[in-house]
């Protein structure tokens, strides 16, 4: 009867513990990293053609992925929270791979080739590529 | 006969360009939407990368891909892509509309000018009419659009009881 006992409360103290721990675990979550990812290297101009050619299975290959896109930077930006901002071109002058930076990218300018990682949001037809949580490679 | 009917239509063609340029077109890849539920201040996500085109006839376009807000939780990020919103299905979310009042703007003077929108809002795959009151502010002729309107999210298909009925949509994009 005594052991019956210690053994219930044991199960009920272990399950409070993983209970809390949940609890904790969901409003304390870490946002991605996406630094600490594998990317899929592409350059900008193979990521917009897959999805002009395709939406649907650009979608399947890239929506949510980690990419690793090289690219030249058409103009550099700030949007309305501060965080900066490079349009990458591509053949199309209308159409842009549009990245947000998580992490400062330093001094970039029009003409630069560079190499960043990011996660790939979809696509906006006729206006650009969307890529956030964006993070200098080289 | 043949050439004739070609160079016709290229007239044409570019006379009608030349009428599309006389329009004044103002956009931005990187307006600000922020989705937010008026019960509960936690359910709040921010969007920063709407792509929106404003003409100074009234038409007006935002389009947004819903893996693009960014909530506080990272655990509410994922129950809003997966199990409310079906982002992987449903990427982007489109309105197309107008301002109705647009002649009461004045684009070349700085001021803060009240507006109405009627448009189609297409979320979640669903497409259903919504009007709004706004304010288009210009300073040095580039405009500023804002709008704050409510939707039931189940008129789009979308039933999250637990959380919230209503979304508070806010509109905040600076054009260049």
């Amino acid at each position: 009867m005594k052991k019956w006992m210690k053994v219930l409360l044991l199960a009920v103290g272990i399950g409070l513990i993983a209970g809390l721990l949940l609890v904790y675990w969901i409003f304390n979550k870490p946002h991605r990293d996406v630094a600490k990812e594998m990317g899929i290297a592409l350059s900008a101009q193979q990521l917009y053609d897959s999805f002009r050619t395709n939406e649907a299975s650009a979608n399947s290959q890239y929506l949510d992925k980690a990419i690793e896109l090289t690219g030249t930077v058409a103009d550099v930006s700030t949007n309305q929270e501060g965080q900066k901002v490079v349009n990458f071109s591509t053949n199309d002058p209308l159409v842009m791979i549009n990245c947000t930076f998580k992490t400062d990218p330093g001094n970039l300018k029009a003409g630069d080739s560079i190499t960043f990682k990011g996660i790939c949001t979809g696509y906006i037809p006729d206006a650009n590529v969307v890529i956030n949580e964006g993070v200098l490679i080289k | 006969m043949k050439i004739a009917s070609i160079v016709t239509y290229l007239t044409i063609a570019l006379l009608s360009i030349g009428q599309v340029e006389a329009q004044k077109t103002f956009g931005t890849r990187n307006g600000q939407i922020i989705f937010q539920s008026p019960s509960d201040e936690d359910v709040k996500a921010i969007n920063n990368e709407v792509s929106s085109r404003l003409l100074d006839n009234g038409t007006l376009t935002f389009s947004l891909l819903i893996k693009g807000f960014k909530f506080k939780m990272a655990e509410m990020q994922d129950h809003f892509n997966t199990q409310y919103l079906q982002s992987t299905q449903f990427p982007r979310a489109d309105f197309t509309g107008n301002i109705t009042n647009i002649k009461s703007v004045n684009f070349t003077k700085d001021g803060s000018y009240p507006v109405q929108v009627t448009g189609n809002l297409t979320l979640h795959g669903v497409t259903q009419k919504v009007a709004a009151n706004g304010t288009i502010v210009i300073t040095k002729g580039k405009p500023l659009a804002k709008a704050n309107f409510p939707i039931q999210i189940k008129d789009f298909g979308v039933n999250a009881p637990d959380v919230t009925e209503k979304v508070t949509i806010a509109v905040n994009c600076q054009y260049q």
